[in-house]
Parts: structure tokens; sequence; C-alpha cells
């Protein structure tokens, strides 16, 4: 049914302010509704004249000042009564002053508040509901892979990862370790439909166990600073979770199709407090959570079973916490459980792809020179865990936080270029995740003297250099240089962000406004802080870009000879492990020091 | 705890500028300030002393990851 245009009169009832009616009228006027704008600052009495003179259908007032507004707004409605026009034309309020409980209670047919669109008012002129754009603002999980293929630009570079990946795999081909037989224990216990097999299969995993593990599975005993949760605060939880998300309609971050996916990493220690962080996050637009787990178990054999809250930063992972977290998560939101470092890499891996998580991450440098677990023994466990990423059709990002040893970006990317190659062999998708951060390489030799630009932007540009894959900057963005002022802190994190999108990347991690506050754990109003800052950044620079000074394409050149002169000299050397163990992947003086967790475990077959 | 407190999700920030002579005393105010309001387990997050005063950034967390959270409970 065509609808009947309408004689719309729109009044600023404000001495100055009127651009939303400006653009609410010319929303009006493109939906072919007659308009008529009255000048501010025209007294209650003049408006009511000007809807009787110009026989007005519907009436759009507008109030920004919301002193005195009650009064004022009330005054009007009576004199619209006593002009007899009250029941004969809609009438409308809106402006920053207005919500739309205070527009009913003074009698107006609406009230729109901030954020109200042209849509609705335009609704509301129309006298239909208004149905928001769904399509337009619906999220829409994202394969940060998708339309990348991996061919190397740089084929001598390929050529040395070839060769370097080769001898990891023949390295490999006759090891095993605990970790590689628990996982596969796990994947029985999972698969299994009967409960005495599961026991005895438990119980076969717990052999291959450490001590703590181990007392659990034979006496329920719970590590220290850990307990299970109550089936009363799981009903509870889950209670929570549905209301929660029966009223979720999330915000978008991104402005233009351009800008990356962000995530926000989670590990409160309780998985209660983790998902309602995840909520909020996601609430607020977060495209993508990521699972830290605590420290210490990076350097325990084996995991524990069941719901299990932890008083410390990290939270615990096993199968049935990490489900709950699934489980409460929406639809569209992108899920990573990490495994790059520790003695459960493969365990970690066929979890998340059991439970059904959308990433993973691994990178054998990281985990063993700065993650603190054994070179061969990592090596061992990442080709395994790569193999699950592979078969549950899981990317996995391969991290750069050597960087933050103080090994310099050129060493960290080779590594991340190994690691990455081998993923692709085995037939995974892996993601570059340079640092994007004020790392200790740059506060020693100056590249980030004036600005936190360019050498960022090198690192990028180097990596598009070398290879066609997705980039997701890491973790988080503008580490180092936030501080524990929320709004600096914010501000810091919303420009790296901005930087990042401008750089063409895929995706990044986004700290809280309390990256830099270690008296305690972090709040999730802090965590908001940073989303409404990247979101108004994005809008900000929307598809315009930021533009580097030439030491960008400098350092970036530079970057990528020193990668190419370190896989040569991995390539050289002959074994992946001995190098790392040697330093030329990352060396004590620059920071790294080979991991010691797990050292002499690996078992040949 | 109040009704209200066992609603807050985890801690209550509050920010504002106190008027004093140094870093060391803007620290001693914020946290009387904390105590005077009943927070418990209190955190100073920014401080930063200029001139006339300190801005600060106050943390009064109300619940801690492992905690019994009063908003999960049923209505």
């Amino acid at each position: 049914m065509p609808v009947q245009k309408k004689k719309v009169l729109l009044a600023p009832l404000d001495p100055v302010h009127d651009i939303g009616l400006k653009m609410i009228k010319r929303g009006l006027e493109q939906a072919g509704h007659e308009t008529l704008l009255l000048p501010p600052d025209y007294s209650h009495e003049e408006i009511i004249k000007a809807i009787i003179d110009n026989k007005a259908d519907v009436v759009l007032v507008s109030r920004t000042l919301g002193y005195g507004v009650a009064e004022i707004l009330g005054k009007f409605i009576d004199l619209a009564e006593a002009a007899g026009i009250r029941d004969k034309v809609k009438i409308g309020i809106g402006g920053m002053a207005i919500r739309p409980e205070l527009a009913a209670e003074l009698g107006f047919d609406a009230g729109f508040g901030p954020g109200t669109t042209v849509q609705e008012a335009l609704a509301f002129v129309e006298g239909r509901e208004y149905i928001p754009d769904e399509v337009k603002g619906k999220k829409i999980k994202k394969d940060i892979t998708e339309g990348y293929d991996y061919t190397f630009k740089n084929k001598s570079i390929e050529k040395l990862l070839d060769s370097i990946v080769d001898g990891i795999l023949d390295y490999v081909s006759d090891k095993t370790t605990a970790a590689v037989q628990r996982a596969e224990l796990r994947k029985k216990i999972l698969e299994s439909q009967n409960e005495s097999e599961k026991q005895s299969l438990r119980m076969e995993y717990s052999k291959l166990c450490d001590e703590t593990v181990r007392a659990f599975y034979d006496s329920g005993k719970y590590r220290e600073k850990t307990r299970p949760l109550s089936e009363a605060e799981l009903t509870s939880l889950n209670n929570y979770v549905l209301e929660v998300n029966s009223r979720m309609n999330p915000l978008k971050l991104q402005h233009t199709e351009e800008n990356p996916v962000v995530f926000i990493q989670y590990g409160t220690g309780c998985p209660f407090m983790d998902i309602a962080h995840i909520k909020s996050c996601e609430a607020w637009g977060a495209d993508g959570v990521v699972h830290f787990d605590p420290s210490w178990g990076a350097r325990t054999e084996g995991f524990f079973e069941g719901y299990i809250t932890h008083e410390e930063d990290g939270s615990v992972i096993t199968y049935e916490n990490l489900k709950g977290i699934k489980d409460s998560l929406s639809p569209s939101t992108l899920w990573q459980v990490r495994a790059h470092r520790g003695l459960n890499t493969p365990e970690t891996v066929l979890l998340a792809g059991k439970i059904g998580a959308d990433l993973t991450k691994i990178n054998i440098a990281y985990g063993s020179l700065g993650g603190g677990t054994d070179p061969e023994r990592l090596t061992v466990d990442a080709v395994r865990a790569i193999k699950y990423a592979a078969e549950y059709n899981m990317p996995f990002d391969v991290v750069t936080n050597e960087e933050l040893c103080g090994v310099p970006a050129f060493k960290a990317f080779a590594g991340m270029l190994i690691v990455s190659k081998l993923g692709l062999r085995l037939g995974g998708r892996p993601i570059l995740q340079p640092l994007f951060c004020y790392s200790p390489e740059v506060m020693v030799s100056g590249q980030m003297e004036d600005n936190y630009v360019d050498f960022n932007a090198a690192k990028i540009m180097c990596l598009r250099n070398i290879v066609n894959a997705p980039i997701w900057c890491g973790a988080p963005i503008g580490f180092l240089t936030q501080t524990e002022d929320r709004v600096q802190s914010s501000l810091m994190t919303a420009l790296h962000a901005s930087l990042a999108s401008s750089l063409g990347v895929d995706a990044i991690s986004i700290a809280s406004a309390d990256e830099a506050f270690s008296g305690g754990p972090i709040s999730v109003p802090a965590r908001i802080d940073t989303l409404r800052a990247t979101q108004s950044a994005f809008r900000f620079f929307g598809k315009s870009d930021i533009v580097p000074t030439k030491f960008a394409e400098t350092w970036a050149r530079e970057i990528e000879s020193g990668i190419e002169t370190v896989l040569e000299s991995v390539a050289k050397n002959g074994n992946f492990v001995d190098a790392l163990y040697k330093g030329l992947l990352g060396s004590r003086e620059e920071g790294a020091y080979p991991g010691r967790a797990g050292s002499g475990t690996v078992i040949k077959k | 705890m109040s009704a209200v407190m066992e609603k807050v999700m985890d801690a209550v920030d509050l920010e504002t500028f106190l008027v004093c002579k140094d870093e060391e005393e803007g620290k001693k105010l914020s946290l009387q300030l904390m105590e005077d309001l009943g927070f418990k387990d209190v955190s100073i997050v920014f401080i930063q002393h200029q001139g006339p005063g300190a801005r600060v950034r106050l943390r009064g967390y109300v619940y801690k990851p492992g905690d019994r959270y009063g908003w999960l409970k049923k209505e």
C-alpha cells in the first residue's frame, strides 16, 4: 500500500540546536514528504501558530538542552491542547535531553533519545513500526583467512623455508611425547560411549601426568587456588546466559568493510567471570574472544576435568570449562583457544577442535624461546598440534611474542614464517601475528623515537612483500604504550587500531584500559572503554589512511633482508631444534632463553 | 552487602581530582576516601599529581574471580 504523504513541521525548541532536525528533514523529503523547518529560538506560541497556519499533519520538536526540559515541554503540550490541535496533529519530541519515558509522561506521541536514526523518525511520521535494518547491522562471523592463497612473493625466502620445514618433519618423524599420547587418549575418552572404558582410559591418562594432576584422577584432589563449581552455581550461570542472550543486540565496531575484526582476550581465572566479560564485550562490539589459560598450566603435564574455577589470572583448560564458554557465545563470535606454549599443546588444540573453536594459536619459536617450553619438546608437540588444527579446520595464528623478550622483529618473523610454512605443509591455515607495539628492540634502537607509526607499518609492509597471508596484529596492539590512565590507555589502543586498519590487516587483538594496571583483575568497564574508543577511531578515520614516513619502507626492506639472513643461517645449521638452542632465532643476549619445561621428555618411537 | 552492590559485575571505579600537595598525600586521601565509602578491597589504579592536586582513578573490587557473585542469584 502506498504511504500517504504527510506535511511535517520541524521545530527546534532550542536557542541554536537544529542539526538533528535538518538530517531528519532531508530523510523525510527523500521519502516524498513535505517539510517545513522553523528557525531556532521560536517561542512556544510561534510554533503552535506555525502548526495551525501550515496545517501540519505531524510535528517533530527537538530539544537538546537538558535544563528545565520537563517544564518547557510540558508547557508546549499544554498550549497545543489549549489551541485545540493536540488530537489532530501527531507530535514527537527528540534530542539529547529526551528519553522515551519522559516524552510519554508529558503526553507526546513519541520520544526519540540520543542515537535515534532518521529511519526511526520516518517510521513515526508514516505511522508504522520501526524495524531496524537487520542485514546492515547484523554481525556475521568472519573467516580471517578467506581470500589468501599463501603465495610467496619472495621466492628465495620460500625456498629456505621449504628446506627448514623438510628438516623439521624429518626430525619429528621418529619421536613422540607424553603430551601427544595424552591427546590421543583424550580423544578416545571423548569419543567413547562406555563409562568403564572411559574410566580405564582416564587411569592410563593420569599415568602420563604430573603429580598434581595425577592426584586429581587418583583421589579427586584439586590444585591449590582452584575449586569445582557447584551445581547451584552452574544453574545460575545457565540462567544468566539465557537471560542475557535474550536481550543481546550487539554493537558493531567497524565503520567500513576495511576495518579489521577485533578480538579481546579473557582469562579471569573463573569461567563465570569469563562469560560475564565475554557477554559484555560481545554486547559492546567485540568480534572475537581469546582464551587465556593460567601460566602454571603451561608447565603442568596434563589437564584436569570438570568445571573448575581459579583464584588467579588464567582460566583452567578442561573440556567442561571450554564447552561452557563456547555454549555461551553469540553465533557471530570468533573463539580462539591458545596453544602456543606449554606442555599440553596437542591436547589443547584437540579440545578446542572437538568443542568447535574457530581458531587456535601455535608458535614453536615463541613458545620455546619466550614461553618457557623446551624447544625439542615443543617442536614434536607443535607438529601434532598443527595436524589437529588442520583436522578440525581451525586456522591458527603464529604470534611473535618473543619480541617482548627483546628479540628483534626480523628474527621473530623468521620463526613465525618457519612455523607458518610448516602449517601450510601440514594442511593448516596459518595467520601471521606480528606484534604491533612498543617493543624492547625499538626502545633500544630508537625506531619509535619520533612516532609509533613507521616501525609498525614497516612490519606489515615487510610481511606483505613476502607472502600473501592473513595478518592479525597482536597481542594486544599498542602494548607498552598504555598507562594506567584509562583515557590515555584507550586512546593508544584506538590509534593503534586505526593504524592497523589503515595498513589493511585482517584482525587485531585489543587490550582493556586496565592493560598497564597490575594491582588486580581487569574490570568490565575497562574492557568497554577500549571497545568504545576503537569504534570511535574507526568512525573517525573511515576509509582514509594514516601515511607513514619514508622510514617505514626502508625498515620494511631491512626487516625482509634480516629475515632472509636468519633463515639462511637456520637452513645452513641443518636442524631447526638445534638452531633454537643455539639462539639463531633469538639469542640469550637478546633476552630469548630456550625453555626448560619438558626438557628431556621426548620419546623415540 | 547492599542489593545494589550485588549488581556490580566486578568493581566500582571512582574518578576524581583531589586537592593535595603531592602524590603521597593524594594516595593517602584516595585510600581514606574509599574506606569512608565502605570499600574493603581497594586499589589506586591511576594517580598523577600536577600543581593543584592529583587526578585519581580508584577502584573498589566488589567481586573478584572465583567469588560467589550476587548478580548470578535468581531474582
